[in-house]
């Protein structure tokens, strides 16, 4: 029950935090920033308006906003959130929900080949490129906590009698995770090192240039389901630093609330002092991501 | 609770895995400065067998100004006189240097499985960080061409060997007086190696390995 408040909470939050991330790159130069609400004033101008359907595209073009919308929050129903239980768990929903993400990124590929627009065929091809090396970081990390675990659910992960957070004795490798995780996020998510959501020139973008074409309710959904998405891993990683708590209480929610805030506040202020990588640098921050979960995984080995 | 001397080494294996993928120099002195700090304060938070005395604490001081601060100023101040800005043009490139990370850890880990140490109930990540620092060390030395690179190499071989000294050795006295002579063998060849880094450039206009191969005597 508490798990299905914290969701419609959060879901309504996450927009909300995707702020703190503007907000925080504006101190760091200086400006005052946008106000508070301001992705909940984009997305209700967003939805106000009408879609524009370009003549070439099919139903595909109109498919893929809803499906990584749906994809985001049905991903977010498996997600414990301070250490309560989520709405729906089985053995082995770590494998849908990151293949959730997968399909959403998978319609969001297609619709942007489906304009045939050269730029979002281009934007497509580095977001395949750049998932596909994500996953073998994701799902070492899946393997490294089955090791850990036993277990092959978030809810194992998180809430179960065995929860994997850095206090536990092999804590300090989790270090490791937790560095490759929030690289996969920066990646994931086109944060800076990777992407710059911010950029005008379709040739630097990744995602960006992928949903050019979307416009209305359409570019709405998108924009929504990234903001579920970035909250979804703030959350894996919120869940992996804070200590575990076998009940839900007013401190457990209030440091998990706070959690997300220092991650999403880091997320800003990397993308302050840091440039974004050449093209041919990404797969090296990717990879290093992926060799950081190999060697918990390996460490994990040895301890055991 | 959080094992320190496991998250010490956790960071001695990140500070590896950066600066094998690492690309800028400035990055690399960073890198090795954090990494000098951290594996000077390793062997002191070990289970000992002796009181701490003041003059363990004076040794941990001086390593860490050595290996924290000294080397990675000479590095830096070298690396300004002769304007090297990044490590261009690795022998190996950075996705192949990774992966032999990646290689040179398994084979770590293996190795130090098959020795089982006696002095190390509970640091099981001691020897394994030890064997990839050193072998991480050695593999930068041969895959990059710019001498002051392969001189971090040689650094952060050095660390591999200290840390494998004080997972190996009981912990007395005796360990950190050859650590130190080692450090200070150390300290003057990197002195040595801004010297003759200043030197190449000045008749050569470049501090690449490359060039050098092909000198005639």
């Amino acid at each position: 029950m508490e798990g299905l408040v914290l969701l419609i909470i959060f879901l309504f939050l996450a927009p909300f935090f995707s702020t703190i991330i503007q907000k925080v790159k504006a101190f760091l130069v200086g400006k005052q920033g946008p106000p508070l609400f301001i992705n909940y004033f984009t997305l209700a101008k967003l939805l106000a308006k009408g879609s524009v359907y370009s003549a070439s595209t099919t139903f595909i073009f109109r498919l893929s906003p809803v499906i990584s919308l749906a994809a985001s929050m049905t991903a977010l129903l498996f997600m414990p959130f301070a250490g309560a239980a989520p709405i729906l768990s089985f053995q082995g929903d770590v494998i849908l929900v990151f293949y959730l993400f997968g399909l959403a990124r998978f319609f969001t590929i297609c619709a942007a080949l489906d304009t045939a627009s050269p730029f979002e065929g281009m934007g497509a091809a580095r977001e395949a490129y750049f998932a596909f090396l994500c996953e073998a970081a994701v799902f070492t990390v899946l393997v490294l906590f089955y090791r850990l675990t036993g277990s092959l659910s978030l809810t194992g992960y998180f809430t179960g009698p065995d929860v994997i957070n850095l206090w536990r004795p092999e804590g300090a490798l989790l270090l490791l995770v937790i560095a490759a995780m929030f690289m996969v996020l920066l990646a994931e998510n086109s944060r800076v090192p990777v992407d710059d959501p911010a950029t005008h020139l379709e040739l630097t973008m990744i995602h960006e240039v992928m949903v050019l074409d979307h416009s209305g309710p359409d570019l709405a959904f998108i924009e929504l389901g990234a903001f579920l998405k970035l909250f979804f891993y703030a959350a894996f990683i919120a869940n992996l630093v804070l200590p575990s708590r076998p009940t839900v209480g007013f401190a457990g929610i209030a440091s998990f609330f706070v959690a997300i805030s220092v991650i999403y506040a880091l997320v800003g202020v990397i993308e302050s002092i840091t440039a974004r990588f050449k093209m041919g640098l990404v797969p090296k921050f990717i990879l290093t991501s992926f060799a950081l979960a190999f060697f918990a995984t390996i460490l994990v080995l040895e301890l055991k | 609770m959080i094992n320190t001397p496991d998250v010490l080494l956790v960071l001695i294996l990140l500070s590896v895995l950066l600066s094998i993928g690492g690309s800028r120099l400035q990055e690399f002195i960073r890198i090795m400065s954090f990494q000098g700090v951290l594996v000077s304060l390793v062997p002191f938070l070990l289970e000992r067998h002796e009181q701490t005395s003041w003059l363990d604490i004076g040794f941990l001081l001086v390593l860490i100004a050595i290996k924290g601060g000294i080397i990675p100023f000479l590095l830096w101040f070298a690396s300004r006189k002769v304007s090297i800005k990044r490590d261009a043009e690795p022998i190996v490139g950075y996705h192949a240097s990774i992966l032999t990370g990646l290689f040179i850890i398994l084979v770590a880990t293996f190795i130090s499985n098959r020795m089982e140490p006696v002095s190390l109930s509970g640091h099981q990540l001691l020897l394994p960080a030890a064997f990839t620092t050193l072998a991480a060390g050695l593999f930068l030395m041969m895959a990059r061409r710019k001498a002051i690179t392969q001189v971090i190499g040689y650094l952060m071989m050095e660390n591999g060997i200290y840390l494998a000294g004080s997972a190996l050795a009981k912990q007395t006295h005796t360990q950190f007086i050859v650590e130190f002579g080692v450090l200070l063998d150390l300290l003057v060849g990197i002195m040595i190696m801004g010297i003759i880094l200043h030197q190449i450039s000045r008749s050569f206009d470049d501090a690449d390995t490359m060039f050098l191969e092909r000198l005639k005597g």
